[in-house]
């Protein structure tokens, strides 16, 4: 029980701030819009292939996490409050509270990135449900490796554009299966029992990722 | 902390091991494999690579899994060099690779990089080294570097099995035991596998070679700098 | 082999050499330079080729050391240690 008050202490301190400056939501979603557009100009007025959709698709996703998630462990250390953080809430329920608070940040960008890509590439969704899925369980998973990932670049010296470079390589295994799935929801014919095994492979993925997320993060939360 | 006299026990086995495999590899006579012909005999050289890379990958994982065990920093020195000397394994592997494909399937064609299953895991393991590297050129502190690359590292090793399963299912392969292909068995003369097996035995028992060797500088660098990064 | 679908990719603009392909690995370009040497002798320089690029590399990774090896060296002159071990 006081496992999830202290998370749900720091998910509510996080989104506090964030309704305070909205700075993380509007960089996010100024991000996938602009990429958005760029996409839709530079494809014209090609009819883009369900493959192609899922793909650009999530890349933009998954560009917007590297670039709108990583401050969430930056932003506390420059604010000076990590040592109040290390001393009175345990590391695990620091990483969770951060954890969901990227999570419903990613899921803001998935509603964006979905409904825009729709009205500007024509996309026809044939298994609604199949597609909500796939981009919720995907998002899961991004956001527990982005979670760690955050909080390993807070401790670098130059912190730049470290976390593109090392999220990237990690998540092959979860894009691969993620726009498999993203395109059977979209082309009718395959429907939802050829998706099974990439939905499995993406919630074992997520599953494993957090897990041992969880079980690192003590080594990077602590001196 | 390295025990010279088995170090250079185990080399001089090693280097002389190598030499009768480099030997056996020419000399003795293969089956005529149609399309491969005599560059079945890369089987020796090429393929050990791979296993090679793998070995170095373990090796790597489980001294930064005693990095966080421990906070030693020789552990994070072994560690780092064996993910060096495996990243030079799996360049080796994918040039070898990529000559071998070029004058078999590929001849008279310009395709010198096909999307091949075991091509594309060599390619990301080698992006996570060099994102393992970056990472450790932005960390300062010795110990702070070792601990935060360690936690890396292990977090990739969780994320590349996964690979093995994603990725044969989206693209042919080249390699025998993929769907559509012979398996190993099938392909390989029992007189090949007579050099197969020392062969990869010789090229990890090289990479052991090159590996403590480093080991053996980067521990010299830190009595000297106290700063073991080589 | 599932190899076999790539080539044919390649040549789908021609079909007519279809029946050639499905025989036998013949080139649709004409053999380049380069692959009339590496083809000769049942394919042996190929080996050669795979035994170079690993020999090679090697030879890279032995200067590297060496560089390496130098500059400890320099450190530790500057240092002023005295090498009585014989380093």
């Amino acid at each position: 029980m006081t496992w999830i008050r202290g998370s749900w202490a720091i998910l509510q301190k996080d989104l506090r701030l964030e309704m305070r400056s909205r700075y993380a939501v509007n960089m996010l979603l100024m991000f996938v819009l602009s990429s958005l557009l760029l996409i839709a100009f530079a494809v014209g007025q090609e009819s883009v292939g369900e493959r192609m959709q899922s793909a650009l698709l999530w890349i933009v996703i998954l560009f917007s996490a590297s670039i709108g998630l990583g401050r969430s462990f930056v932003a506390e250390e420059e604010r000076g409050t990590v040592l109040l953080l290390q001393l009175n809430v345990p590391g695990s329920q620091v990483f969770t509270g951060k954890l969901i608070f990227n999570f419903l940040l990613l899921l803001a960008v998935d509603l964006v990135a979905l409904v825009v890509f729709a009205l500007l590439l024509n996309m026809v969704i044939e298994d609604w449900l199949l597609l909500l899925f796939s981009l919720v369980l995907g998002s899961v998973g991004l956001a527990g490796a982005t979670t760690l990932l955050a909080a390993i670049i807070a401790r670098a010296s130059n912190k730049g554009p470290l976390l593109p470079v090392l999220l990237f390589p990690l998540l092959v295994p979860l894009l691969l299966s993620v726009v498999r799935a993203s395109r059977a929801a979209l082309d009718g014919g395959l429907g939802l029992s050829r998706a099974l095994p990439d939905l499995q492979i993406i919630g074992l993925f997520s599953g494993v990722v957090i897990t041992a997320a969880v079980v690192l993060f003590e080594y990077v939360w602590y001196d | 902390m390295i025990n010279l006299r088995r170090y250079t026990l185990i080399r001089n086995v090693i280097l002389l091991w190598m030499s009768v495999v480099l030997c056996a590899a020419f000399l003795l006579g293969i089956p005529k494999i149609n399309i491969l012909e005599h560059t079945a005999r890369n089987l020796y050289f090429h393929v050990p690579m791979w296993f090679t890379m793998m070995a170095a990958v373990f090796v790597s994982a489980y001294h930064s899994f005693q990095v966080l065990r421990s906070g030693d920093i020789v552990r994070d020195i072994r560690a780092l060099q064996a993910a060096r000397i495996g990243a030079f394994f799996g360049v080796l592997g994918l040039l070898t690779g990529i000559v071998w494909s070029k004058f078999t399937w590929y001849v008279g064609t310009d395709v010198w990089w096909n999307f091949d299953p075991r091509q594309s895991m060599v390619s990301l393991q080698l992006l996570i080294y060099g994102a393992y590297f970056v990472l450790r050129g932005a960390l300062d502190d010795p110990s702070k570097r070792a601990r935060i690359a360690a936690v890396y590292n292990l977090f990739a090793a969780t994320t590349t099995p996964f690979l093995l399963y994603v990725i044969p299912r989206q693209m042919d392969s080249l390699h025998p035991g993929a769907e559509g292909n012979p398996a190993f068995s099938e392909i390989t003369h029992p007189i090949m596998r007579l050099v197969f097996y020392p062969a990869i035995i010789g090229f990890i028992g090289m990479f052991w070679i090159l590996y403590t060797q480093r080991v053996r500088m980067a521990l010299i660098k830190h009595r000297v700098t106290h700063d073991p990064e080589l | 082999m599932a190899a076999t679908s790539v080539p044919q990719e390649v040549q789908d603009a021609s079909t007519a050499y279809d029946s050639v392909w499905a025989v036998a690995n013949i080139p649709t370009q004409g053999l380049s330079g380069m692959e009339q040497v590496m083809l000769s002798h049942d394919k042996l320089y190929v080996v050669l080729a795979v035994v170079l690029i690993i020999w090679i590399g090697i030879v890279i990774l032995l200067l590297r050391n060496d560089a390496r090896l130098t500059s400890v060296e320099r450190t530790i002159e500057e240092q002023g240690i005295p090498s009585d071990d014989g380093l």
